[in-house]
This record gives structure tokens, sequence and C-alpha cells, in this order.
């Protein structure tokens, strides 16, 4: 490398040198100059040569000793090798002696130390998904290295086993209050008083609340229970230690609490009945009033009537009646088909201001389960509009329109239940009052007329 | 008393498995029930002693013959009429509404049904037929409500109509 350099550098000084030549009339003095050097520089390196020469004759005495050292040593490492694989060899036949040794000596331990390690596998799913754990956290770490244990375990991790098991069954039947982290539903983290029962519920005092096994975190529930269930966790609460008290408990440890939150509340049912729904909540609002008035107004009128029945000699003109009556007073001296031509004609004023309205009822009555038909009937073409873009392939997704349709049934059907009701109330009520117009008020008339007669 | 427990039992299981439409059902019959009770009643122990009394004043009675004995006559026929039909028109529609009640139970049946299969899927018939006995066992009550009530309520009218026409007949011109 050194002397590939060297060249270079001698090339370089010609090329250079031949330039200053051409460009400015170098005198022979300097050219001798180099050829000068030339020849000493082929002197000197010579000389290196010799140099490295020597030096590379003494390395290959050293060389032929190291080789010579090496075959020594790999003659002996063979040998260790030959020796290692005997032993080797040796052992593995003690190894399968040893085995076979310990296999008689363990008999049907082997099997049962089996049934530990699954026990201990099973247990660890149902312990950590336990409420129990929200009280006691941490049970399943000394199952989980039991059931990972390769070796026997020990006496002492037997009994741990054991142990796990026990208090898993002694505390679920137990009520025990504990002081737990708990979750809200804006996402903060409390803690709270928490009661747990057996291993069922846990519940705190706005409810019940679940625990997730996942996050190992008591967490709520997105709706609770209705009121009358909620009302037996107050009571749970409320009761001291010693005193019994119904409650009501979710056998499926939260399962079915986690499903009840998916129904819907009636308030939630009647919306989804939409703008039909809403106007037959108002058809059914309109028919109550309706009809509330119109017993009122022929509860009043009747009894007037009744009053009016007592005192016919003093017919009153705030009574349907009593302008019968007057009727009469005015025609006394007429004679009696007049007098009846007369009457019939007082009695036909009356008759429609006292069936007023009721009608009215009964056809809001009889529209209410129609609309809710009509709601029924929307409901369907939205389900097959979404048959058309989704195909029938999901079921949930047609379900939630045809439940939808059927809200609007059920709400004409709960519209009209009561409005007929209503309506044969109030119906009955001016049935009676015409009754009395219709057919008695000439029969009062006629025993009036005796008395003044007699 | 064990056969009155496991009575109240089986009613409970019923009423659980029916749902809360049941309870309106029920209502409705008891009502009705009573009502007609009411009525029979009526007619056995209450309206004779009303005839009783009427006959006696009509055959008290110098004048049966005039326009005003007439009149006389028919507003008590007429009073007496409207005793005996008081109420009639309620009953006949607790009647009438009570196979309506039933056809609730099976909207409300229904509704839960697709409730079920829009968050579960149709995946377990098991679920779906909890809300199909909520549409099916209120609507047999509505109906086995109604037919009690058909037979005995259209007995109480020909019974109520017949004792008009009795009454009638007992107030001769003489």
């Amino acid at each position: 490398m050194k002397k590939l350099f060297k060249g270079f550098a001698v090339a370089a000084a010609l090329t250079v040198s031949a330039g200053g030549a051409l460009n400015a009339h170098a005198s022979t003095e300097s050219l001798d100059k180099i050829l000068e050097q030339v020849k000493q520089n082929r002197i000197s390196e010579g000389k290196i040569n010799k140099a490295r020469e020597q030096e590379f004759l003494s390395d290959r005495a050293d060389k032929q000793a190291l080789l010579n050292k090496a075959k020594r040593d790999l003659a002996a490492e063979k040998a260790r090798g030959e020796r290692l694989n005997k032993e080797f060899k040796q052992n593995e036949v003690t190894l399968a002696e040893k085995e076979t040794e310990l296999l008689n000596a363990q008999g049907t331990l082997g099997e049962m130390f089996g049934v530990v390690r699954r026990n201990a596998a099973e247990a660890i799913g149902a312990i950590e998904a336990s409420i129990i754990s929200a009280e006691k956290p941490g049970r399943s770490e000394v199952l989980r290295s039991l059931a990972a244990a390769k070796e026997l375990p020990t006496t002492r991790e037997l009994e741990e086993l054991w142990i796990a098991f026990q208090t898993e069954m002694t505390e679920s039947a137990k009520i025990s209050t504990f002081e737990s982290e708990v979750a809200e539903l804006s996402g903060d983290i409390n803690v709270k008083q928490v009661t747990r029962v057996g291993n069922f519920n846990l519940v705190t005092k706005d409810g019940y609340v679940v625990y997730d096994a996942e996050n190992k975190q008591i967490v709520p529930l997105g709706k609770q229970p209705s009121s009358d269930v909620l009302a037996t966790v107050a009571d749970l609460l409320s009761t001291s230690a010693d005193q019994y008290t119904p409650f009501v408990v979710d056998p499926t440890r939260g399962a079915i609490l986690r499903l009840n939150t998916q129904r819907a509340t009636v308030e939630e049912r009647w919306h989804q009945g939409d703008t039909v729904g809403y106007i037959i909540t108002a058809l059914l609002a309109l028919g109550a009033l309706i009809a509330v008035v119109r017993f009122l107004d022929l509860m009043l009128v009747g009894a007037k009537i009744k009053a009016q029945i007592k005192n016919a000699n003093n017919p009153s003109d705030s009574n349907p009646l009593g302008r019968i009556l007057k009727v009469y007073h005015d025609n006394k001296n007429q004679d009696v088909e007049n007098l009846e031509l007369k009457l019939d004609e007082a009695i036909l004023r009356e008759t429609p201001r006292i069936e007023a309205g009721i009608n009215i009822i009964k056809i809001l009555a009889a529209i209410a389960p129609l609309l809710g038909l009509l709601g029924t009937v929307v409901g369907m073409i939205l389900t097959f509009e979404s048959i058309t873009l989704f195909g029938t392939g999901d079921p949930k997704i047609m379900a939630g329109n045809i439940s939808l349709a059927l809200v609007t049934t059920a709400l004409g059907l709960i519209a009209a239940l009561p409005l007929i009701l209503l309506h044969a109330i109030v119906a009955g009520r001016s049935k009676s009052i015409l009754h009395i117009l219709d057919e008695q008020s000439a029969g009062i008339v006629a025993a009036h007329a005796e008395k003044e007669r007699a | 008393m064990l056969v009155l427990v496991e009575t109240w039992e089986s009613i409970r299981d019923f009423v659980a498995t029916g749902g809360d439409v049941l309870y309106v059902v029920a209502i409705a019959l008891f009502l009705m029930w009573v009502l007609m009770i009411e009525r029979y009643w009526f007619l056995l122990a209450e309206f004779p002693k009303i005839k009783k009394g009427i006959v006696a004043r009509w055959d008290a009675r110098q004048d049966t013959t005039s326009w005003y004995a007439h009149r006389i006559r028919d507003a008590w026929i007429s009073e007496a009429s409207e005793k005996l039909d008081e109420r009639m028109l309620i009953i006949k529609t607790l009647v009438a509404m009570c196979p309506l009640i039933g056809l609730l139970g099976t909207v409300t049946g229904m509704i839960s049904v697709f409730e079920t299969m829009a968050t579960q899927g149709t995946g377990n018939p098991r679920l779906m037929a909890s809300g199909i006995s909520m549409a099916t066992i209120p609507t047999m009550a509505g109906m086995v409500a109604a037919l009690s009530g058909v037979f005995f309520s259209t007995r109480l009218e020909a019974r109520a109509k017949m004792a008009k026409e009795k009454l009638i007949d007992s107030l001769p011109h003489h």
C-alpha cells in the first residue's frame, strides 16, 4: 500500500513537471534532480523489501509452533468428548432407572396431582368471576401457580386449593358489607359502601351494581330494575344483621340484571309509536276530556231533574224537565191531544242537548284502533324498506321496525278500551235522563194534573 | 290450606307467564261478574217488591182508562224498566271489551317477542317462547272471560225483558 502510494506520488510529480515544461520552459537542471531522486528511491525500497522478507521468514517459524500446539489441543478435546459421551449415555440409563423408581414411589399420587391441577385451573375462572373477588381480591394467584406447576405440589399448596374452595363456599352463604371503589356511569370512581349478598348480587345505596371480572372492578348497571325491585334493596340495607327481609336476588349472578338494561321502559315504548302514537294519545286525551265534561254535566242535570220531580208545582227553567212542565202549565186548559203534541215538541227540543258529545266519544273509540292499524302498516312499510336495503340476513334490523309497528296497534287498543268504557258510562247516564223525559214526563204531568183536579 | 296455597301458586305462575295484561282481564272479569251478580240479586230479591208496590198502587186507582191514567201507567212501567236495565249497558260493554283486552295482550306479547329478536337474534327459540306465551295466554283469558259473560249477560237481559213484560201484563185496565 505504501509502495503504491509512492508510485502515485512520483507519477503526480512527473505530470506536474511535464505541465511546467509546456508552460514555463523548465531547465534541465531540475530534471536531473528528479532522476537522481528516483534512483535513490530505488535503492531505499530494495532495502525495505529485504527487511520485510526477513520478517516473514521469522514469522513462519512461529506459526509452525502454533500449529503443533493446536493439533495437540484437538486431540485432547476429542478424548474428552468421548469420555463425556460415555458419561452421558450412562446418565441416561440412570435417569430412566430413577424415573421408574419415582413412578413406583408416586403410585396413585400422580393421578391425584392431575386432578388437583385440573380443578385448580377450573376454579380460577369461577373464583375470578365470582363477586366475592370484589371483596377479597387476589385469591386466584395461588391457584394459577398450582395449575401451571410442572412439579408435584406440596402439601401446603394442596391446602391452598382446599382453602380457596372453602372460602368461596363459606362466603357465598354470607351477606357482608365492605368499602370498595365503584365506577359511576359518569366515569368517576368513588369509594362506596357495597353490600354483597352471597355470591349472587352486589348492591350499593343507589341500587344494584355488577362485578366486571375482566377489569376487576365494580361497575354500575346502565338501567336499574323496576322500583318495586329497588325497594327491596333499600329494605336490605336498612335491615340489621339479625333480622330477615325479602330481597330480590338475581340467581344468574348479574346476567338477568344486564339483560334487563336492554328492555325498553314504558315511556321508551310510547315514543317508539312516533307520530301515529302521539296522535292516538291525543285522541285518548280528547275523548276522556269530553267524557268527563259530559258525565259531570249529565250528573248535574240528573240531580236537577230529580229535584224537579219532587217539586212539580214550580217548574224551573234551569232543567229540561222543568221546561217541559212549563209547557204544561202554559197549556193547562187545552184538550189532551193538543197538550200531548206540545209536550212531545218540548221533549224533542231537549233531546239533542242531552245526547251531545256522546257520539264523538264513540267515534274516537272507533278511530283509535284504526289509527293503530295505520301505524302498523307504516311500520311494515319501513320493515320492507329495510329488507330491500339490507336483505333478510339480519333479523335484528327487521325486528326493530316490527316492534315499532306493533307498538301503535297496542296504543290504539289501549286508547280504545277506556274510551269504550267511558262511552258506556256516559251513554247510560244520558239514556236514563232521556227515559225520564221521553216516557215519564207525560206521566208526571198527568199525576200533577190529577192532583190539581182532585 | 295446602290446596289453597297450591292454587294460589299456580295462579301466580299463570299470571307471571301471561304478563300484566292478565291483570286487566281479571279486573274486567271481576267488575263484570260483580255487576251481573248484583243484577241477578236485584231481579230475584228487589224487583218483586217493587212490582208488588206498583201493582197495588194501580189496583187502588179508580180511573184506569183515561189519558191521564195511561200516561201515569207508562211512567211507572218506564221507571221500573229503567231500574231493570240499569248498568246493563256497562255489563255488555265489559263483555265486548274482554276479547279486545286479550288482543292487547297478543300485541304486547308480540312486541316482547320482536324485542327479544332485536336484542338476541333468532338463535334461541326459548327466549322468544316467553313472549309467545305472553301473547297467547291473555288472548285465551280474554276469550274465556267474554264467553262466560256472553251467556249470563244474555240470560240476564232476557230475564229483565220478561220481568218487564210481566209487569205490563199485571197492570190491566179495569
